[in-house]
């Protein structure tokens, strides 16, 4: 048979997903040829190579680099925080970004909905760090949010059926189609079961419940989109669990095997992250040591170094 | 024509490589190589850069320092390396896949796709590589051949290495394209599998139809007889030809061995050639003529392009007819309408004296189908494939609110339908939305006040939008015209006009973005599916408010989430 993948360039969908889902993915498909997409891979089989997601704003910052200027920012949703950035090499997206980033500065409570297409960097010891590199965004409404996280629950619910379904199967593509994983998932079914180790999915439904609970405006307020400078988001937990190492240590590992070299705020949190700690653990780390016990100084913005 | 304008594009080719050669000795050795050797000058050129090679010293391949650019002749991917030059292997075309890429700063026609190594056994055994042709060898290179590719390189990058076929390669087809498997496997497959494959197939069905016909060669010498028909098992059902004698009847079971599946237009058709070898087969439990007939009706969500044999029951919706001057200077007459089913309209045409009333419900046996501005046209040559039935098999349409409501994951993964709505989410808005200039000869899209067709033209200005709806599951581009575009702006198209000029186009583009991006929206019309996915184009469209509420019930009752 003769596939036909080579000559046909249809576009990608745009999954909807949650962060946690997708920060916790490890599993990286590199498309083969130069057009060929590149793919996250979920634990839940999702092949994430666009994505729809929503949340509040909860930084948005212009940075300088060698190719010109670009924007980061990330996005609370009820499982966690979203990273993305618009790329020097999308000039047509910075009036937006600039108007988002000066509407984030009022200090406003601000939702935003993004598309955006998948991006990860590795860091030295293997860990993944996975973000997205906006293509659109716009600030939405209300009740937009709550359609979304509706739409993302879905989507969760059917790859976590999917997963069920696929526990009894073999990995092969006619097994998991006749176990009732659809076809969209398939693929991506099988190389995450080849690369993950089992995992209780009790999690993802504890933050399916939290997006429904407040699509039905049962909880009391969106705790994602108050933003404060408190650091220290309520629903996450101080501590980690035991196996992750406190990222503190990591960072300041790093910083006393640096050498006195400034280092990138990228490479400290991708180093948390794959040491184990959340996304939020880790930058509450920076941010402590930085603002707090004073133990690394940011010279230069987004370089770090020791401050003994 | 003086040779040197004639073979610009190659003596510039031979110049890169040999700079010191004199231009009319070049233009003169293409044109002896056109004249006397019948080698056109895309082809000698490998040959002509060898001779100003040597003849202008430029390369002296056995004593130099620089790396060897010998010949280096190898049957398997494996036997090279990540420098070699000038490589000769027999390699077969998977795919190939032009497109228009910017290399420094010019626009160029490349090709990218995919090769085998080891061409000539089962490709179990075989390696592939990427390729990119960067030498316009598309007319060579054709999917499905086995080609001789004489002066390629390896390109290594990232530790994948590939093959480069630069423009003085010369590829030399080995073997046509098709037909290059060898029957695999002696399991027959069902028909739908079948259907699915592109290659040689073994299968088991009843003869549906079968019935005599020819084949008018087109340069005028003659008519070849085939045979024409359908076969069928509970699986579904295909069309086939015979290139040779066909002598069993409608209603045999037979067993057919290495007849290869070809696609005509969007519809897959078996081939029996001289070597296909056809056998009575004997099945007693296979269903028989009737059943497999009668589940053989297809309604007008099934049709595609290039089927035949249709049998379907319609609503005509409206009818008119045309007359018109043939080729022949002749006036032929042909009538046609749009005709409705529960699962949709399409278009009829009739070569034939038909003239249904609108409301009635005809049946139409042995129709065929071809394709009208992308959609679904069936067409019927004569009266006696129509009858008109008394009795409707369902209530009857109203046509003017028959909309049948498709998912857009079906509408992605089934064929060109009109009179269909959906829903999805915007998530993006393409570039070329808003005032256009249009070729005032053939309605393209002008860029930069050029047609890619017409040249320069002063252009017509029209409205349009242009966004992508998606599921999360399956995207669709979709296209707003003039007319509900206005409706959807609440504004005509001069006021747009006048807005994008004092805002500007980005500003336009953005508050639309503000507007629609993560919105959801439903859409009246019709769809085109063909391999590089689905197009919609709206009759109109609307914003769908946002109801989480019920959103969520309707979600935690489907998956019987509790709270």
């Amino acid at each position: 048979m003769i596939s036909n993948s080579g000559s046909r360039r249809s576009r990608q969908s745009a999954v909807r997903i949650f962060a946690q889902e997708y920060s916790e993915s490890s599993l990286i498909e590199r498309g083969l040829g130069e057009y060929d997409p590149s793919f996250v891979i979920t634990k839940l089989g999702a092949k994430v190579n666009r994505c729809l997601i929503c949340g509040g704003l909860e930084r948005m910052e212009r940075r300088d680099g060698d190719s010109g200027p670009f924007y980061r920012g990330q996005v609370r949703d009820p499982s966690g925080t979203h990273y993305f950035d618009v790329a020097p090499f999308q000039p047509e997206l910075h009036p937006d970004a600039e108007e988002l980033l000066a509407r984030f500065e009022t200090g406003d409570s601000i939702l935003v909905s993004i598309v955006g297409r998948q991006k990860s960097n590795e860091s030295e010891d293997g860990g993944i760090f996975t973000s997205i590199r906006a293509e659109s965004f716009t600030e939405i409404d209300m009740e937009s949010y709550k359609s979304w996280l509706v739409e993302a629950a879905d989507a969760t619910l059917r790859r976590l059926e999917a997963y069920a379904a696929s526990q009894g199967a073999e990995l092969t593509e006619e097994s998991l189609g006749g176990a009732g994983v659809p076809s969209d998932l398939v693929s991506g079914m099988i190389k995450s079961r080849e690369h993950y180790s089992e995992f209780d999915t009790e999690a993802y439904r504890v933050w399916i419940l939290k997006a429904f609970s407040r699509a039905l405006g049962r909880a009391e307020e969106l705790p994602e989109i108050s933003i404060s400078n408190d650091s220290r988001p309520a629903d996450v937990p101080p501590a980690e669990s035991a196996e992750s190492a406190d990222p503190r240590d990591v960072i300041l590992g790093i910083m006393s095997s640096s050498g006195g070299d400034l280092v990138e705020y990228e490479d400290l949190f991708s180093a948390c992250i794959s040491a184990g700690s959340s996304a939020e653990a880790a930058e509450d780390a920076i941010e402590h040591l930085r603002d707090v016990t004073m133990e690394i100084s940011e010279p230069k913005f987004g370089f770090f170094s020791s401050s003994s | 024509m003086s040779d040197q304008t004639k073979y610009a594009n190659q003596i510039a080719v031979v110049k890169q490589e040999c700079p010191d050669a004199d231009e009319g000795e070049i233009g003169k050795e293409f044109a002896r190589y056109e004249g006397d050797f019948l080698i056109p000058p895309e082809d000698a050129l490998r040959s002509v850069i060898r001779k100003f090679q040597v003849s202008t010293g430029v390369e002296v391949p056995t004593s130099s320092s620089t790396p060897v650019r010998e010949e280096k002749n190898v049957g398997r991917f494996s036997e090279l390396d990540a420098d070699d030059r000038n490589i000769t292997i027999e390699v077969a075309v998977v795919s190939y896949t032009p497109r228009t890429q910017m290399v420094r700063g010019e626009e160029k026609q490349i090709a990218f796709g995919w090769i085998e190594d080891n061409p000539h056994v089962a490709s179990s055994e075989r390696v592939r590589w990427d390729y990119k042709d960067w030498g316009n060898k598309g007319e060579s290179m054709i999917p499905g051949s086995i080609v001789r590719l004489e002066g390629a390189s390896v390109n290594e990058w990232n530790g994948k290495r590939s093959l480069n076929i630069n423009r003085t390669t010369r590829v030399t087809v080995v073997k046509e394209g098709g037909g290059t498997a060898p029957p695999s496997g002696n399991e027959p497959l069902t028909i739908a599998k079948a259907s699915e494959v592109e290659g040689f197939v073994n299968l088991v069905g009843r003869v549906i139809s079968a019935k005599p016909d020819v084949i008018v060669r087109k340069d005028g010498s003659g008519e070849i007889p085939i045979v024409r028909g359908k076969i069928a098992d509970s699986s579904g059902s295909i069309g086939f030809l015979s290139w040779k004698e066909f002598d069993h009847e409608e209603g045999a079971l037979i067993k057919i061995v290495g007849a290869s599946v070809r696609k005509f237009r969007e519809t897959p058709e078996i081939q029996i050639n001289d070597g296909t070898v056809i056998e009575t087969y004997r099945d007693t439990a296979f269903p028989d003529v009737a059943e497999l007939v009668e589940s053989e009706k297809v309604s007008i969500a099934d049709l595609r392009n290039g089927m035949r044999d249709i049998s379907i029951t319609l609503q005509i919706e409206n009818w008119a007819q045309r007359t018109f001057e043939g080729q022949d200077g002749d006036s032929r007459v042909v009538r046609s309408g749009d005709v409705m089913d529960p699962t949709g309209r399409c278009r009829l045409t009739a070569w034939c004296d038909f003239d249904p009333k609108p409301g009635e419900t005809i049946r139409i046996e042995g129709g065929r189908v071809q394709f009208w501005q992308g959609s679904p046209d069936l067409v019927i040559d004569n009266l006696e494939q129509v009858s008109n039935l008394s009795d409707s098999p369902w209530e009857k349409i109203d046509p003017e609110n028959h909309w049948v409501e498709v998912d857009l994951t079906d509408i992605t993964q089934g064929g060109s339908r009109r009179g269909i709505s959906t829903s999805g989410t915007i998530v993006a808005i393409n570039s070329g939305s808003g005032i256009i200039e249009r070729c005032p000869e053939c309605r393209r899209m002008l860029r930069d006040g050029t047609c890619s067709e017409h040249g320069a033209q002063r252009g017509e200005e029209d409205l349009r939008l242009r966004f992508v709806l998606d599921n999360g599951v399956s995207n669709a581009n979709l296209f707003l015209g003039k007319g509900p575009a206005e409706d959807f702006l609440g504004m005509e198209m001069e006021e747009i006009k006048s807005e994008i000029s004092s805002i500007g186009k980005e500003v336009f583009v953005s508050n639309l973005r503000r507007r629609v991006l993560a919105r959801k929206m439903s859409v009246h019309g019709r769809c085109a599916v063909d391999e590089q996915g689905a197009m919609l184009f709206a009759d109109r469209v609307a914003l769908l408010e946002p109801r989480p509420v019920e959103e969520a019930e309707k979600v935690m009752e489907k998956w019987e989430v509790v709270l």
